[in-house]
């Protein structure tokens, strides 16, 4: 009892056309479209790969060359003679509370006469105020110059230091003539810069406060976000029930990454300071705000990166009996590791370089000693950046800059960090 | 221990019904498995013989639209009901998929993977040789020996699908499902694979899935014809081939119907 067989194709195909020129005038032509066609293309291509380079290339040169100034200071040698100077001290104290007693020992005085006798009755408008700080660590690195005169290095006043850099006012020109021609003048790494705070005078304010703040801050960061990042990506995709509710977390998700970052400033100000009261301006409520705003993208990346994951993967682990958990322990998650340090580099890179949600909860405030704890008052490098550029000390700019170098630097180290972390992790398989 | 001389039913289906979403695939089938014979499963492409494998360690659970009705049974015991453990299912039916898919991992640790997940190896050495065993087995060992460590996935098609042979036989299942295993095989290599399931016959149950009538008459003892997602036919398979009951396995079988 045969049955109807399934349909075959059986209307002939229509009959009667030309066979197909392969080399005839109008192939020709499609060839040589085709070549032109591809060849705009790469040089489309090309063209907007010199334009970003271009921008990359100004940036860092106009970065670069205003902001090697800042990590340089002028100097002025300043003849001291402690006998004759008003230095208050008792020798014997000196050993046993060398801070106190150098508090005490009038120091700004000693400076004042000794830079007016040596360069005149302007002389000690030529010293930046951190002259005090190079003098008491001349004292205590050696005690015994306070018998005698010797010469201290200290630093140079903003306006000194500026016109020393040829751009200063036509006083401060003259003085620097003046100076040099006295051989006092010259000119070193500010190493100052990289382990001292912000403060009023452009001459002594450094960069390791905000550094310090900014390591702070990325630190929390991370450690919240990345956990709770991968592991609501993994509930996600491997665990969530497909229905409205999923559909409504996804969606708010995604809509969290697009949220502009002031609105989480705000967030954080009235959960973490308003309701939870939390510590202001402190590196730990910055982390948890910019936490707020990176965990979207590692869990928007870290899905996409889990859904890569050929399903036959998993079919090969499930099918010699791995368990769900070992399957996405031992299958699913290196092999998306790679896509999810991806979204984290993304996320990490814009909360480093993140201000206005750090504004809104406080870290904007003045802050002359770097943050001991995560709970102590900090700034962030942005933040400082900000601040600085605000400033109306001409000294300032290049300190600007040099802080935007810095602050450059720091995003390359992490990034450099979370690429080799990301290879290491792609080779291994 | 199950005797090899009396027929012993190792996994039974009565019933089966398989849907994915509003559609069937498969309607209806019983059929038994045992430890003597060696199953076949034949016909034509579409017909369902991979979505009725997949039901027998509950791979079908993976697929979302998928779902199952009827009784199968693995030692008289149900795989579908509360208490049986799919985690331990499948490492007792152990399967071979359609299309060679090795771990992005080294030939040794796809191999090892199994074993040390269910804690078969008691030390380095016992794994080395577990590992050595299975590649044998699956007449993979004399072209990988020297570049264990080299990743699975750079081997030839046919060369992973020996491997994937080799990961199953690893954890020593019960049951093994090969869905097509030959496909992507050179002669040479499907006689290897051929000789393997001629070895494990008696003492584990074995379904293979396969296009290759020859293949089939060759090795197996019994066969099941699909059509349609129904079973048509199913018996010995020398009745089969040289005497179907079925007008309509006649006609696959000869080659009428493609
Ligand atoms: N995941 C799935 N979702 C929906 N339908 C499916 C799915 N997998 C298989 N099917 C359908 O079920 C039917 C049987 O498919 P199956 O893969 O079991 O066929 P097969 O007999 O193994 O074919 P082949 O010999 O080509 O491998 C087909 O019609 C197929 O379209
Ligand atoms: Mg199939």
């Amino acid at each position: 009892m045969s049955e109807a067989v399934l349909p075959m194709s059986a209307t002939p195909v229509a009959t009667s056309r030309a066979p197909t020129d392969w080399n005839g005038e109008a192939m020709r032509r499609r060839i040589a479209l085709r070549y032109a066609a591809e060849r705009r293309f790469r040089l489309l291509g090309l063209c907007a790969v010199l334009i970003s380079a271009g921008f990359l290339a100004f940036l860092l040169i106009s970065m670069g060359a205003n902001g090697a100034r800042g990590f340089m200071s002028t100097q002025i040698k300043l003849p001291v003679d402690f006998p004759r100077s008003p230095i208050m001290i008792d020798p014997a104290m000196l050993s046993t509370n060398p801070d106190q007693v150098l508090a005490n020992a009038n120091l700004p005085q000693v400076i004042e006469s000794s830079a007016q006798a040596a360069f005149g009755k302007d002389g000690d408008d030529y010293i930046s105020s951190g002259a005090v700080a190079a003098l008491r660590k001349a004292i205590i690195a050696d005690p015994g110059i306070l018998t005698r005169k010797v010469t201290i290095t200290v630093p140079a006043s903003a306006g000194i230091d500026l016109a020393a850099k040829s751009d200063g006012s036509e006083a401060d020109e003259a003085a620097v003539v003046k100076l040099e021609q006295a051989r006092a003048l010259s000119t070193g790494f500010n190493g100052g810069f990289l382990t001292s705070s912000d403060g009023t005078d452009p001459t002594v304010v450094g960069i390791w406060g905000a550094l310090k703040g900014s390591l702070l801050t990325m630190a929390i960061t991370l450690a919240l976000s990345f956990p709770i990042g991968v592991f609501a990506a993994l509930y996600l995709e491997e665990y969530a029930p497909r229905n409205r509710w999923t559909d409504i977390i996804e969606v708010s998700i995604n809509n969290l990454a697009a949220v502009p970052s002031i609105i989480f400033g705000l967030l954080g100000l009235a959960i973490f300071l308003n309701m939870m009261h939390l510590p202001r301006s402190a590196p730990l409520v910055g982390g948890m705000t910019l936490a707020l705003m990176t965990m979207p993208v590692i869990v928007i990346a870290g899905r996409n990166a889990i859904k890569a994951v050929p399903p036959s993967i998993r079919d090969a682990a499930l099918g010699i009996g791995a368990s769900p958990i070992q399957v996405v322990f031992h299958h699913v998650l290196p092999l998306a590791l790679p896509g999810i340090l991806t979204g984290t580099i993304i996320g990490m890179a814009r909360a480093l370089g993140e201000t206005a949600p750090l504004l809104m909860i406080g870290m904007r405030a003045f802050v002359a000693s770097p943050p001991g704890g995560i709970t102590d008052p900090a700034t962030v490098l942005p933040v400082q950046i900000f601040l600085w550029s605000d400033e109306v000390g001409k000294g300032f700019i290049e300190k600007t800059s040099a802080a935007i170098i810095v602050l450059l630097i720091f995003l390359l180290t992490m990034n450099s960090i979370a690429i080799y972390l990301r290879n290491k992790f792609e080779k291994k398989w | 221990m199950a005797d090899t001389a009396t027929t012993t039913n190792k996994m039974t289906a009565r019933g089966v019904n398989v849907f994915y979403g509003e559609k069937q695939a498969i309607q209806n089938v019983s059929i038994d498995v045992d430890l003597e014979n060696v199953t076949a499963f034949i016909g034509p492409s579409g017909c369902g013989k991979s979505t009725f494998l997949r039901t027998l360690n509950r791979m079908n659970d993976t697929v979302a639209s998928a779902r199952v009705e009827g009784r199968i049974t693995l030692d008289g015991e149900d795989i579908y009901g509360s208490a049986m453990d799919v985690v331990q299912l499948r490492a007792r039916v152990g399967m071979v998929f359609q299309k060679p898919n090795p771990f992005p991992k080294s030939i040794y640790e796809n191999i090892a993977y199994g074993p040390r997940i269910h804690g078969l190896a008691s030390g380095k050495a016992d794994l080395d040789q577990i590992v050595e065993k299975s590649l044998r087995r699956a007449g993979l060992w004399e072209e990988v020996k020297d570049r264990l460590n080299d990743s699975g996935t750079a081997l030839s098609g046919g060369q992973q699908q020996r491997l994937c042979i080799g990961r199953a036989i690893a954890v020593e299942p019960e049951v093994i499902l090969m869905d097509e295993p030959c496909s992507a095989l050179d002669p040479i290599a499907t006689a290897k694979i051929e000789e393997l399931i001629l070895e494990l016959r008696g003492n584990y149950a074995i379904v293979i899935v396969t296009h290759n009538m020859q293949q089939a008459a060759r090795v197996s003892q019994r066969t099941a014809f699909f059509h349609l997602g129904r079973l048509v036919e199913q018996g010995p398979t020398t009745e089969i081939f040289t005497n179907p009951r079925k007008e309509r396995t006649k006609d696959y079988i000869t080659g009428r119907y493609g």
